[in-house]
């Protein structure tokens, strides 16, 4: 029972990440067609880290989704530790494009 | 990796010992392909070779005296006289780093190299990387076997060889290696399907946009198999995980590398992958509905979606289109655009047209480059599409594009290199697998011996080989690939298919189905190590005749010996000592790498083309008559002239024969240069036949000025004719410096006159007195001989 | 001993050789060596002689045929100038000869040489190397039916009254000429496409250049394109007088302008007028006082340069409002005029152009009768390092909030699945 809760809390998390993380890149696109591209490197980082951690949340849900039988011998810790390091390496990346 | 992935209860002590021998193997690889590259170093000496090279050279120099940032910021003013250049924003800085962190690790571990030293021996190192890398794409794509002979054949392929010889320090000596490791990285990420690999892919695919300029055929040949998988049905979220996180991190780290920049996300290059990230995203999003609706939801729902989807794409695709055609190039590099239109850069851009390595090759260049390969790759590519996975497909896709790329392009011959030798390993691993195994199969039926009888028939086999080829080392080697191939392999390619659904147990079927007679597979055998002895051979004799040439120092072997000529030296080591340091020094922009990095002056064009009009008008000095070439030279205050010219020693890469070139790219931005004004009838001539212009310009007379003096008849060796006009004095130049085969002939610009004469007409009646004046002129002309 | 000073800082002029020999030295110290057919001359002409003496020049009067005539040993010169007064010799002694005399010039020296009308084949070669040519005609002299000078004996008319002199300060000194100089002998022409000789002397349009004896045919130059003297000045800055006649000066015509006219030329063909330097070339910086290796683009930038002029004792300050300064890469981007503080000191401010490149500071002041000032200096101009650009743009703040925000979340999401777990 604890179980079926706690990966109903996760899809809903995820869900909404992913939303959330759509959300912002849409604003955004607007917000550069209002102000024009100026500060291109920035606009690029804020688009592609929402993009990527929309991507990154996406390959998550379809590792740890336990109906998906392609990932049976990748254990969800793992999947879970390999997602970390690739959000750690995109926002790395996003903080020096930045500024 | 080597270690076996899941040892069977009965073999595991074989499968170590497998796994021990592949190491070695690899080892051993490792070695042969750093070993063969050395020729240039043991028949030459320890230099950098040819231009590009001198470059690297330099600025690893720079890097390692001055530090990562002040690289960064490099604005070099001694190139590109008197634009500059902005070195840290215009350079790959993949290989230079690469070098600079290998000579600062060696340093602090004080082993104290010379920069030098590291730059000359970083390529065959990573070739070396390379050809371990191809074993491991190959193990993904098709097993150990084909892995190991995969790597066989990339560290002796002779086309690789070419770039990647000791002292070649060029951008393509690392590229290969990252070119490899990124395909074998999406390759595992995609048969694993781990978010971490997908990491080290995006890391991977950063080192390679570092590196090279080529890096563009990943990111549009990964999207293209992604799109072939969709497209065949294939899709799996694997493919998601490889693809979708790939784009975004490999997107974002292209960006950071400053000579890329924007263009990653820009040029029409990068939008194909941009294009099948949104495909791919569709699609997941369709298999997801499709995974939580019911199959007659699903129907609705498609309908719905794709009414939509269809008008937003193609509102997206219009607004692509009118953003790509607003701009002149419709977004494409001209390089690119050559790629894709064999007849564009003939047609617009002369000076991509006029590198050698830009022409499209021969057929003989395909036979010297990738050898008995070209007969194998059919063959690895049916051996791929018998089972067919996804791995299979993209090596076979691979090759499909860079056969295309390298029809193209001589130098890209480079790219197909890997491909080639990766289907030509599987091909011919699966041939010996066959081989042997119906062999084996026959002896265990003649014999009726138990399992461990084939060990020793494999020994007797090998040592038959051994026989054959002499011992020699690389063939052992080969040998030995071949031999331990069949045990592991046929555990990876169970595995393989498992991952294709198909029942294990039927391979071993179809292995009794296929068994050949004994004699047949034995010959067939045979005939395929003396093929490989072939190849062998052949690799040999072009790493240590054909590749290993530096260019900068030339041999030639006549009935009398040896000859070295060495005069690119002579003349760079007399322009660093006896010019002032400010000088500029004007040539062919072939020689300005090597003139900024050896003789340490300041050049107008140089290697990296980046200006037309700065070239062309070099271009255009060079086909003027003097005196106007002369007022242009001054106006970029130019001080010498270097001209190379190979008419005495008959070295046929001398700039009379790049001179139509010169016309051709000077005649684009200044159109007062035509082309036909130097040629008589069609045909590029220097002999008495030769067009007034051409015999007036200023490429004629500084190469042939006093040649005359050195035969009597100043007959040319490179043209085979005596040239047309033989005595001719120079009157706003002087000699300098010549060397001492002539390969390269200095003039300085002689400084206006400091008195104007008056009217030029002399006298009639001072023939007697005024001789002083005509010593005045003739001799000052050539104070060196 | 200021002289001294200046010194090193001369090495970065471009006329560095010219300035050198003739500043180093004290001008007082000038030898000069005269050549002669006949020693006679140095009677016939001592006023002139006296003159040159009087200011400072030691004279060494040598017969044109000495067979010891030497003008340099072990590789220096031995004379500062050479005064050629000798139009017959057909063949100088010693090892001078045509070719020694123009590498004379070109070394940086100074030249008279005065023809006559039986100009040897010789000085009519000399003064062709510097574009000037004298009539062709071995017995042409310059003839004026109308400015004559009455005389006792002429009746050709060929001792003319000339004042149609060249307008320049500098050359002929700022007093006017008043009397017309008187001129016998032969006329020359200049080469129009040379920018290095001036007539300093030309004759009046009803002159033409014709033998006497012979009977009249057409003259091969007429009027005012007959040039009497006229000066050349190399493009290292040695002077050349260059006279058609020798008997200009002599001591014979008193009450003519031609001893002033000739003292006052030979002042300026000895360096007395007209001879600039600049020294003190700086730029830095608006608020720093080092000179940078390189510039930036968009830096703002101060330069300045000194002038001076030989007075023929000492250098004094030259002023004038007309020096330019160029910021020049193929074509100049800034040209602007120096101001000046009349003490010698010229300077401007400008900002470097947004182009990055190898840039020159320029500074090209040609002025009639004025040694010509060519300096230029190159100065690279980088652009922008990386982390010069502008950090944080408010126009971007949108998209930091955003790129933070999901980093926030990712991190709340992490926290949130851990827990879960």
């Amino acid at each position: 029972m604890a179980k079926s809760t706690s990966s109903d809390v996760l899809t809903l998390i995820r869900s909404l990440r992913s939303a959330y993380a759509a959300t912002p890149t849409n604003l955004k696109v607007v917000y550069m067609g209002i102000v024009g591209s100026f500060p291109f490197n920035s606009f690029l980082s804020g688009v592609l880290s929402c993009v990527g951690t929309a991507v990154l949340a996406v390959c998550l849900r379809i590792q740890v989704n336990k109906e998906n039988k392609e990932f049976k011998d990748l254990p969800p810790e793992r999947a879970f530790a390999d997602f970390v390091l690739c959000n750690l390496v995109l926002h790395l990346v996003i903080m020096n494009f930045l500024g | 990796m080597v270690a076996p992935v899941e040892p069977k209860p009965g073999g595991t002590l074989r499968n170590a010992f497998g796994g021990v021998l592949g190491f070695f193997i690899l080892l051993l690889i490792g070695v042969l392909a750093f070993s063969i590259r050395l020729f240039s170093v043991i028949k030459y000496e320890s230099v950098i070779h040819e231009f590009d090279p001198y470059f690297n050279y330099r600025v690893t120099q720079f890097l390692t005296k001055n530090g990562i940032y002040e690289f960064w910021n490099w604005f070099d003013d001694r190139t590109w006289y008197p634009l500059g250049r902005v070195i840290g924003g215009t350079v790959y800085p993949g290989l230079t780093l690469t070098a600079g962190t290998m000579w600062w690790i060696l340093n602090s571990l004080n082993i104290p190299l010379s920069v030098e030293t590291v730059c000359v021996f970083t390529a065959p190192v990573f070739s070396a990387f390379a050809a371990w890398a191809t074993y491991f794409l190959t193990k993904e794509v098709k097993g150990i076997g084909s892995g190991l002979t995969a790597a066989t054949l990339l560290a002796l392929v002779p086309s690789y060889i070419s770039r990647s010889v000791a002292g070649s320090y060029d951008n393509e000596a690392v590229a290969i290696f990252a070119l490899i490791f990124t395909f074998f990285l999406y390759i595992k990420t995609l048969n694993t399907g781990s978010l971490f690999y997908a990491t080290l892919n995006a890391l991977s695919y950063f080192y390679m946009v570092c590196s090279w300029g080529g890096y563009t055929f990943i990111i549009n040949l990964i999207p293209m198999h992604a799109l072939l998988c969709i497209v065949t049905g294939r899709y799996s979220s694997r493919l998601y995980i490889a693809y979708a996180p790939l784009v975004v991190l490999g997107t974002l780290l292209a960006a950071l590398v400053p000579v890329v920049g924007f263009n990653a996300v820009m040029t029409s290059e990068h939008f194909a992958s941009f294009l099948v990230f949104i495909i791919i995203h569709v699609v997941a999003f369709v298999y997801f509905i499709k995974g939580i609706l019911s199959p007659k939801m699903f129907k609705v729902a498609i309908t719905l979606v794709l009414t939509v989807g269809i008008a937003v794409c193609i509102a997206v695709i219009a607004i692509l289109v009118a953003l790509v055609a607003s701009s002149p190039t419709k977004g494409w590099s001209g390089r690119s655009l050559s790629l894709l239109d064999p007849t564009y850069a003939s047609k617009y851009i002369p000076i991509i047209a006029s590198v050698s390595e830009h022409q499209p090759p021969t057929w003989p260049s395909y036979f010297m480059d990738i050898n008995i390969l070209a007969f194998l790759v059919p063959a690895g590519i049916i051996a791929c599409f018998l089972p067919l996975s996804d791995a299979s497909s993209f090596v076979v896709l691979y090759l499909v594009t860079s056969v295309y790329f390298s029809g193209v392009m001589v130098r890209l011959m480079l790219v197909l290199a890997p491909a080639a030798c990766i289907l030509s390993g599987i091909a011919l691993s699966e041939a010996f697998d066959v081989l042997t195994q119906s062999v084996k199969l026959q002896l265990v039926k003649l014999l009726e011996g138990p399992l461990s009888n084939s060990g020793d028939t494999k020994d007797e086999n090998s040592t038959a080989q051994n026989d054959v080829l002499k011992a020699d080392k690389q063939v052992a080697t080969n040998n030995k690939t071949e031999d331990v191939k069949e045990r592991p392999s046929k555990k990876n390619r169970k595995k393989d298919k498992e991952n294709t659904e198909k029942a294990p147990v039927k391979s071993h079927n179809e292995k009794r189905l296929l068994a050949l007679p004994l004699e047949a597979s034995a010959i067939a055998i045979i005939l395929l190590v003396v093929l490989g002895s072939l190849y062998v051979i052949h690799c040999v004799w072009a790493a240590a005749e054909a590749y290993s040439a530096p260019s900068i120092v030339l041999t030639s072997r006549s009935h009398d010996g040896l000859h070295v000529f060495d005069d690119f030296r002579e003349a760079y080591a007399w322009l660093r000592h006896n010019t002032e340091v400010d000088d500029k020094v004007a040539s062919w922009w072939d020689y300005g790498y090597q003139t900024t990095a050896m003789a340490n002056r300041t050049v107008i064009v140089d290697n990296n083309t980046w200006n037309n009009t700065h070239i062309a008008t070099v271009g255009t000095a060079m086909s003027s008559p003097e005196k106007s070439a002369w007022e242009i030279f001054n106006s970029l205050d130019v001080k010498y002239v270097l001209v190379v010219f190979g008419g005495l020693v008959g070295y046929p890469s001398d700039d009379i024969n790049k001179f139509l070139w010169m016309v051709r790219i000077g005649g684009g931005v200044f159109p007062h240069i035509k082309e036909p004004d130097y040629l008589r009838d069609g045909q590029y001539r220097i002999d008495a036949q030769a067009t007034p212009t051409m015999l007036n310009c200023l490429m004629y007379k500084l190469s042939y000025y006093r040649f005359v003096e050195t035969d009597g008849k100043g007959f040319d060796r490179v043209r085979r004719t005596e040239i047309g006009k033989k005595h001719f004095k120079l009157s706003h130049f002087e000699e300098v410096f010549t060397t001492h085969h002539w390969m390269v002939r200095i003039y300085k610009l002689k400084p206006p006159k400091n008195r104007m004469k008056g009217k030029t007409k002399k006298p009639k009646h001072t023939s007697k007195p005024l001789s002083g004046a005509r010593r005045d002129g003739s001799t000052k002309k050539n104070p060196w001989q | 001993m200021a002289k001294m000073l200046f010194l090193p800082l001369l090495i970065l002029l471009l006329f560095l050789f010219e300035c050198e020999s003739f500043s180093a030295e004290n001008p007082t110290d000038r030898r000069l060596l005269v050549l002669v057919d006949d020693l006679a001359i140095r009677s016939s002409h001592s006023l002139y002689f006296k003159f040159l003496e009087s200011r400072g020049y030691v004279l060494e009067f040598r017969l044109a045929d000495d067979p010891k005539l030497a003008l340099q040993r072990y590789g220096h010169y031995l004379y500062d100038g050479l005064v050629i007064f000798s139009p017959s010799v057909q063949r100088f002694g010693g090892s001078l000869d045509q070719a020694a005399v123009l590498d004379f010039v070109d070394a940086g020296h100074d030249l008279i040489l005065a023809a006559d009308s039986y100009a040897s084949d010789l000085i009519r070669g000399i003064a062709s190397e510097c574009g000037v040519d004298f009539d062709e005609d071995p017995d042409a002299v310059v003839i004026d039916h109308v400015g004559y000078a009455v005389s006792e004996i002429d009746g050709e008319h060929t001792l003319i009254a000339a004042d149609d002199f060249i307008q320049s300060d500098v050359i002929l000194g700022e007093k006017k000429i008043e009397a017309p100089v008187l001129f016998r002998g032969i006329g020359h022409s200049v080469n129009p496409a040379s920018t290095l000789v001036l007539k300093v002397l030309s004759a009046s349009p009803s002159a033409y250049s014709a033998s006497p004896k012979t009977k009249l045919s057409t003259p091969s130059i007429t009027g005012s394109t007959i040039a009497l003297v006229s000066v050349v000045q190399a493009r290292n800055n040695a002077r050349m007088l260059i006279s058609g006649s020798l008997d200009l000066f002599s001591n014979r015509h008193e009450k003519s302008g031609n001893e002033q006219f000739v003292t006052e030329i030979s002042k300026w063909v000895f360096h007395e007028r007209g001879h600039l330097k600049a020294v003190n070339v700086t730029h830095h910086r608006v608020a720093e006082l080092a000179e940078p290796a390189m510039y930036r683009i968009n830096d703002d930038l101060e330069y300045s340069i000194e002038i001076y002029e030989w007075s023929g004792s000492s250098w004094k300050p030259y002023v004038a409002d007309d020096v330019q300064v160029q910021f020049y890469m193929m074509s100049p981007y800034v040209l602007k005029s120096l101001s000046t503080d009349l003490k010698g000191l010229y300077f401007t401010s400008f900002k470097v152009p947004d182009v990055y490149g190898v840039f020159q500071f320029k500074v090209e002041y040609q002025r009639l009768g004025y040694t010509s000032l060519s300096l230029s200096k190159q100065i690279p101009v980088r652009p922008f390092r990386h982390n010069e650009y502008e950090r944080f743009i408010p126009a971007a703040f949108p998209y930091y909030g955003a790129s933070f925000s999901t980093m926030a979340g990712f991190f709340i999401f992490t926290i949130v699945y851990l827990y879960n777990k």
